[in-house]
């Protein structure tokens, strides 16, 4: 039963993704054209890194939540961006920036096991020390004129698909899927989501899975940092905002529950290409893309209440 | 022992001793600090937090969340400066706040009450359409230069005593003696310590979450008055993520967002602490963009306090019963 509800919530996802693509299809004739497919993967990648570090951290239960996602990838795209500037080759600024995501997400990750407290207050606290740093240490103003040569993945193609979706977003979602449905630790991400308990009791190592998902999910967001400086040439203290939110809503929306256990990522990604879809569209039809926030939070609030109609009906 | 537990364990008097160590540590730093005009103005930049956060912290107590009390105070704004733009009545200007908030409160407890939706996910949502909603409202400019009509309901002093004190102090009583005298308040913390346990002895749990909620509402709504009495414009981003400093200002105060406790007068300190803190430190000279980074490590250094005590005080107790 819980398997069809899955379905339902799938599919009615993907019909409201082809149903938005129809009616721009139809009211912006430039839409459906190559050029268009490549802006919206091109936009899409930086939520879809994102949310796809949330669902992890959401399916791990706990009242997992990240809402310092956001800070995390303006700080690591500063970090790269300043190491880029002091001379450091491209690999090894990069590999430095994900390492500092990583620690950021760890910082996360060891408050939240070590000392048990709630997910959301912590990354609330660290949202306002993240973000604060990047709009501190910078005084606000971007770090620009990154050398050229480092555009190459965030602005090139590879038959029309951006070169950061065929390198990035594509194999981590790909491997990610692998680990959450094929191995152990997947199925312990999940076991420990659903029932922290049992998991404790058969010996699963709780406080290590969700450290690692937290890490996850700050490595995630500073390659997201990664794919703006090299798409913009340039490091915005203010890159992230927003994108806790939308990252959440994207990962709601896609079907995974808040409370743990229950979702995966293949609904997240519809989700983020939707909404980046809807992003797209609306800005070729000249309304403000205000209204993205608009319709995304009343498909978020619909959604969860047909979820509990269809479950409600299939109970009697 | 006995005054040190008087004092640390109740979270209003660890708080109102860490604002006046503050208090002192800028004075000695700045001879701007410590004045009745600084002062004055630390007050009136906290009044819509203050009144927020109290609505908050009866939220929490419930084990519930906003995050779309933003949203909802520039819906509230926008109608307090159509009535100011319409030359309605000074009540009328007066009320629509407060009318618009407590509905739009009343929506967000159906969603949760009857719509069985997590509090965090249909305010979630809410904040999006709120956002689109104001833009909607505005259509796309800004409300300003309102004639300063309202100035007095912010500006007077009575005895001294600035109005907006008044109004927080008149706030904060009633929400104190609702939570520790009258049966809603223990109706509101037990809903958030074990519904399920208050739903079988009895309490109402859809009424109790539907007070909370309206009544965030009803104080959203005043807050955006006193906004529109003050700047005299709303904007598109007017509330912004005022829902994260309330829900800060509340865990600092000792409130837990598990629910099943508030901490009224500890969420007043508490927003009191992070002002002082935010002024103290642009008088002393850092960057106000530092304001942020101020807030999140307060917090978080907070938090981890309360940890390591609470295990200190778990392992005293321990050793004492062996």
């Amino acid at each position: 039963m819980i398997a069809a509800i899955k379905q339902i919530r799938f599919s009615g996802l993907l019909a409201l993704w082809f149903i938005a693509l129809v009616v721009f299809a139809l009211r912006a004739p430039a839409f459906f054209t190559v050029a268009n497919f490549t802006s919206v993967l091109q936009f899409s990648t930086l939520l879809a890194l994102v949310t796809l570090g949330q669902t992890l951290v959401i399916l791990s239960g706990g009242g997992g939540i990240d809402l310092s996602v956001g800070g995390i990838v303006s700080l690591s795209g500063l970090v790269i961006a300043s190491l880029l500037k002091a001379g450091m080759p491209g690999f090894a600024a990069t590999l430095a920036g994900v390492v500092f995501g990583g620690v950021l997400g760890g910082i996360n990750g060891s408050i939240i096991t070590r000392l048990r407290l709630l997910p959301l207050i912590v990354t609330l606290g660290t949202y306002y020390a993240y973000n604060g740093l990047a709009l501190a240490l910078t005084g606000g103003a971007p770090i620009s004129g990154l050398p050229a040569s480092f555009g190459l993945l965030g602005q090139s193609e590879i038959l029309t698909i951006p070169l950061h979706t065929v390198v990035l977003v594509a194999p981590i979602f790909l491997l990610l899927l692998f680990t959450l449905n094929q191995t152990p630790l997947g199925r312990w991400i999940y076991a420990v989501g659903s029932n922290e308990k049992t998991a404790r009791l058969v010996g699963l190592p709780v406080d290590r899975i969700r450290l690692g998902v937290y890490i996850s999910s700050g490595v995630l967001g500073a390659l997201a940092g990664l794919v703006a400086d090299s798409w913009l040439l340039s490091a915005r203290p203010n890159i992230g905002d927003n994108l806790e939110l939308l990252s959440l809503t994207a990962a709601l929306l896609g079907g995974t529950s808040i409370f743990g256990g229950s979702g995966g990522i293949s609904g997240s990604l519809v989700a983020v290409l939707f909404f980046t879809s809807l992003q797209v569209g609306l800005q070729m039809l000249n309304i403000n893309s205000i209204w993205q926030l608009g319709l995304v939070g009343l498909f978020l609030i619909g959604s969860v209440l047909l979820d509990r109609l269809i479950r409600t009906a299939q109970t009697k | 022992m006995n005054w040190r537990r008087w004092l640390f364990g109740r979270r209003e008097l660890t708080l109102a001793l860490a604002c006046v160590v503050v208090t002192l540590i800028f004075h000695f730093l700045s001879p701007y600090f410590l004045t009745a005009e600084n002062l004055t103005t630390i007050l009136r930049n906290s009044v819509e937090l203050l009144l927020i956060s109290l609505g908050i912290t009866f939220i929490l107590a419930t084990a519930g969340i906003d995050i779309a009390v933003g949203g909802a105070l520039g819906i509230c704004a926008i109608f307090v400066g159509w009535s100011i733009q319409g030359g309605w009545p000074f009540g009328v200007v007066l009320l629509i706040g407060p009318l618009i908030g407590t509905g739009l409160g009343l929506i967000s407890a159906t969603l949760i009450v009857q719509g069985k939706i997590p509090p965090i996910i249909a305010t979630l949502g809410l904040f999006g359409v709120y956002r689109a909603a104001i833009f909607l409202l505005l259509g796309g400019s800004w409300i300003s230069g309102l004639p300063d009509t309202l100035g007095a309901a912010v500006n007077t002093t009575i005895a001294g005593i600035p109005i907006t004190a008044i109004y927080v102090v008149v706030f904060y009583a009633a929400g104190w003696l609702i939570i520790r005298w009258l049966p809603l308040g223990v109706a509101i913390r037990a809903t958030g310590g074990n519904e399920r346990a208050a739903r079988l002895s009895g309490v109402g749990i859809a009424r109790t979450k539907f007070f909370v909620y309206g009544f965030t509402g009803l104080l959203v709504g005043f807050a955006a008055f006193l906004y529109v009495a003050r700047y005299r414009n709303v904007e598109t981003s007017t509330g912004g993520l005022v829902a994260l400093d309330a829900i800060i200002a509340s865990v600092l105060g000792g409130t837990s967002v598990l629910g099943g406790k508030a901490n009224i007068l500890g969420a007043m300190f508490g927003v009191l602490l992070v002002r002082l803190l935010q002024n103290g430190f642009v008088l002393i000279g850092v960057p106000s963009l530092w304001e942020q980074v101020i807030t999140g490590v307060l917090l978080i250094g907070v938090l981890i306090l309360d940890a390591l005590a609470e295990r200190s005080a778990n392992d005293a107790q321990v050793v004492a019963t062996q």
